[in-house]
């Protein structure tokens, strides 16, 4: 979307917000500050200012239509710390109207949303709607053009001759869901998305690398009581000839008594098909033809005096990478009235059996530890919280200029000035594999005015 | 004159068609808009509260919301099926933490404050990537595959 309409929007959807009875605005203003010196790099200083705004203004004219509207704006006040070198940048992340019918759960969208009602998490500017059919049957749909990003580069084109090929062929996007819920046994869903309707093929110089989509999606949620849930999702690629599974990704969580829960997880991704549609396929490449297996599962005991303990495992298998076990726990604790919180956790990624690391430097270790204590108080009108990190790595990692623990540090101090102001400051500091020592630090100013009880929670 | 009765003929079959769509909608109430009771900070267990059968209300499986850490890790299809149960505490903004399509800086910064909350890529991230993503790189696809992805395209070219 150009520019111009872009302020057009904006203007029309703000001016919007005076007819609703009910507008509540929150935003945060950050101020950044940290400095590089790189080796390899010269010296930079860094101080970005951002400002988050978001409105929701509801009751606009009928108890049932609402507006909603989330973007945010960055300026750089002295380097830039964007990577073309500009000082500003923004972003509408979503501004839409809604109208919720008091039936059905029927409900319309108009303008920039996200949905994710089909295959796929999507940034649409059009409208979307859904609504609950007798028999326990759902259906929605979205429909519009799809929110574009920057293209990135293909071995044999320029960026913007990339981007040209990407915006050509991402001309719209449409999906559909159609749902059925049995009363007590969970539901099923059949779903399609189409993102693009031009093909590599049909461009000037017809090129090797499709963007468009076109994926079939089957998800089922199975819950014949309330102590076990199943659920989960195939997602099958119909946009060439070589239609195949996406990803099976199923997730089953039984809860033992009113204080255990027990999930497990089996996920399968091919990236042929998974990858369809990336704007990045330098990196997400399907022409690796490569494939991820992953199973594993949590046990969650809520324990008397709000200790929450937490152990989980994953097993991992990609076809050129090898095995990998993850394997860990967690464990908070809150006092009564929840001013106190405390957490800790700690894994372990054991890749032994890694096959390849790249082709320079084979059957190096991607094995590493990660270890982490945190802390949150709350004193009257002061918050202060402190949150450390520390990675371990094995000594053979190629990729962390001969170190092997990294680790960060960040402490904030809050001071709530009223009931809808908070004022805080962050620093920390960090060792990375690029800078041995690294402090930034941040003031942060959040503020929450209107009626809504709820907004940016 | 055919012009005519076929203009007619459309004009019956609409008519028919959005009535029996209007029949098909269900007559049921809608779910609530907001949770009627303050739920104070942390993690909510929602089958606290609602804990027996999944068939009274708005036939949900309450359970399936707990926030737990694996719940935290892996909502998408909860949020896929019942977004207006997580609109009912939460706002749009609240997903735009990290899912934002496009963000000045990443989730574990801006919630630096809040320790409490799952915020991806806590830590050193920077290198720790180099490694989870030659394990699964599909995981960093969820979010960096077609967004999100300025400051990947600075070295993944």
């Amino acid at each position: 979307m150009k520019r111009h309409t872009h302020v057009a929007l904006i203007a029309t959807l703000m001016s919007a917000t005076a007819w609703g009875q009910e507008v509540s605005l929150y935003g945060t203003t950050m101020a950044q500050m940290w400095k590089s010196e790189d080796p390899g790099f010269n010296k930079a200083t860094f101080t970005p200012a951002t400002q988050y705004l978001g409105i929701d203004a509801t009751k606009l004219g009928s108890d049932n239509l609402s507006l909603h509207l989330f973007g945010w704006g960055k300026t750089d006040l002295s380097d830039s710390t964007n990577f073309d070198g500009t000082k500003t940048a923004g972003y509408l992340n979503y501004g839409y109207l809604q109208y919720q019918f008091s039936k059905a759960n029927a409900e319309i969208k108009a303008g920039r949303f996200t949905t994710n009602q089909s295959t796929g998490f999507e940034q649409v500017d059009g409208v979307s709607a859904r609504t609950d059919l007798r028999g326990g049957f759902t259906l929605s749909g979205f429909a519009g053009k799809p929110v574009i990003y920057k293209a990135g580069d293909l071995a044999h084109l320029s960026g913007s001759a990339a981007q040209h090929n990407y915006d050509f062929q991402r001309d719209v996007i449409f999906g559909t869901r159609l749902g059925w819920r049995p009363s007590t046994t969970g539901e099923i869903g059949v779903s399609y998305l189409q993102d693009g309707s031009k093909m590599a093929k049909d461009l000037t110089i017809p090129q090797p690398v499709d963007y468009t989509r076109r994926q079939l999606g089957l998800d089922l949620t199975y819950v014949p009581a309330t102590f076990l849930d199943f659920r989960g999702r195939t997602i099958y690629d119909v946009a060439n000839q070589r239609s195949n599974i996406a990803e099976n990704d199923y997730t089953a969580t039984v809860k033992l008594g009113s204080q255990v829960s027990v999930a497990g997880n089996y996920a399968e991704r091919n990236f042929l098909y998974y990858y369809a549609g990336t704007n990045l396929p330098s990196l997400f490449r399907q022409t690796d033809n490569d494939r991820f297996k992953g199973w594993g599962g949590n046990v969650t005991w809520n324990a008397p005096l709000s200790i929450q303990l937490v152990a989980d495992y994953r097993h991992t298998h990609r076809e050129t990478y090898g095995d990998v076990n993850k394997v860990g726990g967690e464990l908070r604790w809150a006092n009564a009235d929840k001013t106190l919180l405390v957490g800790a956790s700690g894994h372990v990624a054991n890749a032994a059996k890694t096959l390849v690391v790249d082709s320079a430097a084979p059957f190096r270790s991607l094995s590493y530890g990660e270890a982490r204590a945190w802390t949150m108080v709350t004193k009257g009108k002061f918050t202060a919280s402190l949150d450390g990190i520390l990675q371990k790595y094995r000594a053979s990692n190629p990729y962390l200029n001969g170190l092997k623990n990294l680790y960060e540090v960040v402490g904030s101090l809050g001071y709530e000035v009223t009931k809808n102001v908070k004022v805080s400051g962050d620093l920390s500091h960090a060792t990375t594999a690029v800078s041995k020592n690294e402090t930034r630090g941040l003031l942060r100013a959040e503020y929450r005015f209107g009626m809504a009880s709820k907004g940016g929670r | 004159m055919a012009r005519k009765t076929a203009l007619k003929v459309f004009a019956a079959v609409l008519g028919l068609g959005v009535l029996m769509a209007c029949s098909l909608i269900s007559p049921e109430a809608s779910f609530a808009r907001t949770h009627p009771q303050e739920l104070g900070a942390g993690r909510p267990v929602c089958s606290e509260c609602h804990t027996t059968d999944v068939s009274k209300g708005a036939l949900k499986p309450y359970a399936a919301f707990d926030h737990t850490v694996g719940f935290v890790k892996d909502h998408r299809f909860q949020a896929n099926q019942d977004n207006n149960t997580c609109a009912s505490c939460h706002a749009q903004s609240f997903c735009s933490d990290c899912h934002g399509g496009k963000a000045p800086m990443k989730p574990a910064i801006r919630l630096s404050d809040r320790p409490d909350r799952a915020a991806p890529h806590r830590g050193e991230y920077m290198t720790l990537h180099r490694i989870e993503g030659k394990m699964d790189p599909s995981s960093c696809f969820k979010c960096h595959g077609r967004a999100n992805n300025d400051k990947c395209q600075a070295c993944h070219r």
